[in-house]
């Protein structure tokens, strides 16, 4: 007789936002796999139209709210693009320090209070600094590092406000970032250190013939500029995002579904360093080394460790730059001499996350394209599941459904339009 | 007014912008920035998890509770109280209001901490306004977080 189970989790935990699990496996493969994003159509394109293409930034980021930085970064580059403006070497390097920050304290949320937890069979957080509670407070400290460099660069920790487009309302200070070099420098040891021992954890062998997609630029670590690349291949300008990637919809889910050519992709730190690992600094390729990670890692267990690389990438990165640092000039905007259409594609910590605006001679939005990084990886997700369906029916069930979970937690999900409140509840076979 | 101070003395409101009503965690430390309390810090913050940094001393935090049945109702709760009631979920983040007072907690880093809730019935996102049954509720969240900053520890 066929054996039937069934894995469903109406309300995940420890991702960002609401989402929820079905699984239906039939001898050992996966008949039906939803992962459901609940998240209102089209909403923050909707959001945008009539509004001032100045204050695109501003608005997606508040609506989004779990990653400020990118949504005013992608913004910022699309409205930029369509006004045929460059920023400055100043203000291209401000950008880049206020992107480690949110990178640095994003990855380590995820790293240590969202996905470690699962590897060492701990329930969650609270758990876990039971029995590791040095690593905990060396995360949450990591964390904090990150988050007084989006404070002193952004100017308010709730919601930053210092950005504009073309650059900044204020320069940061130079003292105050320097000031922060001791807590930066502590904080890369520490994540040297937490690397080290997170890559002794246990991670399922799991082989994933991912496309992956990420930024690619002629010299640095990617965070605003570059060209779109994939690992089969592609390689063009932001402004071709859409003649090669599309969006479709899902019946379980209101959130859109991105494929490439129908097929589905991947972004995120595991594309990252498998198309970038020859633009990493020194300090973070050689602690990649040190634990054997390079390309290709298509393990989507191990972005944990591909998270506290970047981690040390970002930590690294920002010394050299406050070190540098030199504050960057006001610079006069020039003004929309008809109707434009803007790209900025950037990496925001969970992988790339595109705009496009149509723009008219006022400088107000009339469209709006955004497409998360989350929403791009969605089919990719479920496919892991997919992959890893035959382990799925070995366990018993409520295993199966915690390493199903561990395994959508893999992607760090961000569902965080999300207005929909689930009560959990697991049905097995 | 008579609050009682033996170090930090701190009211956190949790919320967002553009939220609806579950932003109405900053409404209620608006309000009572219009009081002038003497002596009380008063803070804002988004993502639950910086509440972990935040909780020596006296604190009160105060937060949208998901209650459908009700609107508007404000409720003053210990610790004790939270761990009870965890199935209602404060917020939509990867950590949460009570898991990030429990891990302050097991880390040793919180005092005597207490939370202000206000029912709402949906979080009612891409909105910058309350609802009118939490709107009107904003005042009596301020003076129960008064309330308790007087009184010391909760009953």
């Amino acid at each position: 007789m066929a054996e039937t189970r069934t894995i469903a989790v109406d309300y995940l935990a420890r991702v960002e936002g609401e989402g929820s699990l079905f699984i239906r496996m039939r001898d050992g493969q996966a008949e039906e796999v939803k992962l459901s994003i609940f998240e209102p159509p089209r909403f923050f394109e909707g959001f945008l139209r009539g509004r001032a293409a100045s204050e695109a930034h501003d608005i997606t980021s508040r609506i989004c709210g779990i990653c400020p930085i990118a949504y005013m970064m992608s913004a910022c580059h699309a409205v930029e693009d369509a006004l045929g403006l460059v920023v400055t070497e100043r203000v291209r390097k401000l950008r880049r320090l206020l992107y480690c920050g949110e990178w640095i304290e994003s990855h380590a949320l995820h790293v240590f209070m969202l996905h470690a937890p699962d590897f060492l069979g701990c329930h969650d957080v609270i758990e876990m600094s039971r029995e590791h509670r040095e690593w905990v407070e060396k995360g949450l400290a990591i964390k904090k590092a990150g988050n007084a460099l989006v404070t002193c660069i952004g100017g308010r920790e709730i919601h930053p406000i210092n950005v504009r487009i073309g650059g900044f309302y204020r320069a940061p200070d130079g003292a105050a970032l320097r000031a922060m070099i001791p807590d930066l420098e502590r904080a890369q040891r520490d994540a040297e250190a937490a690397l080290h021992w997170l890559a002794s954890l246990t991670f399922p062998e799991v082989d994933r013939d991912y496309e992956l997609v990420a930024l690619r630029h002629h010299a640095d670590y990617p965070f605003c500029e570059g060209r779109i690349v994939s690992s089969r291949g592609v390689d063009i300008s932001v402004a071709e995002y859409e003649q090669h990637f599309a969006e479709q919809h899902a019946d379980y889910s209101t959130a859109l579904q991105s494929t490439h050519g129908g097929g589905h992709y991947l972004t995120g730190p595991l594309a990252r360093l498998h198309l970038n690992f020859d633009r990493l600094g020194d300090a973070a390729r050689a602690a990649a080394d040190a634990i054997g990670y390079g390309p290709p890692c298509r393990n989507p267990f191990r972005s944990l460790l591909a998270r506290m690389i970047e981690v040390i990438q970002a930590l690294d990165e920002a010394q050299r730059l406050i070190a540098e640092y030199e504050p960057p000039a006001a610079v006069a905007l020039p003004t929309f001499d008809g109707e434009r259409v803007g790209h900025g594609a950037t990496e925001a910590p969970r992988g790339m996350l595109y705009h496009r605006y149509r723009i008219d001679p006022e400088g107000t939005i009339l469209e709006a394209r955004i497409v998360p990084p989350t929403s791009q990886n969605q089919l990719s997700i479920e496919d892991d599941l997919r992959a890893i369906a035959p382990e799925l029916s070995r366990l018993p069930l409520e295993e199966a459904t915690r390493l199903a979970e561990q395994a959508v937690r893999n992607h760090d999900p961000c569902i965080s339009c999300a207005t929909h409140f689930l009560k959990l509840r697991i049905e097995g076979a | 007014m008579n609050i009682q101070r033996t170090g930090t003395v701190r009211v956190i409101g949790v919320g967002a912008p553009l939220a609806g009503d579950d932003g109405v965690g900053w409404a209620v430390v608006d309000a009572l920035a219009a009081r002038r309390l003497p002596g009380v810090e008063l803070l804002r913050v988004r993502d639950p998890s910086a509440l972990v940094e935040l909780l020596e001393g006296r604190v009160v935090i105060v937060d949208a509770l998901l209650s459908p049945e009700a609107p508007g109702a404000v409720r003053t709760l210990g610790e004790a109280d939270l761990a009870a009631i965890s199935a209602s979920r404060f917020s939509s983040h990867g950590i949460g209001v009570t898991e990030a007072v429990a891990l302050a907690r097991t880390l040793g880093r919180a005092g005597e901490v207490a939370f202000v809730t206000v029912g709402i019935a949906e979080a009612t996102k891409g909105c910058a306004d309350l609802s009118p049954p939490i709107l009107r509720a904003v005042p009596r969240a301020a003076d129960a977080v008064v309330a308790w900053l007087e009184r010391g520890a909760p009953p």
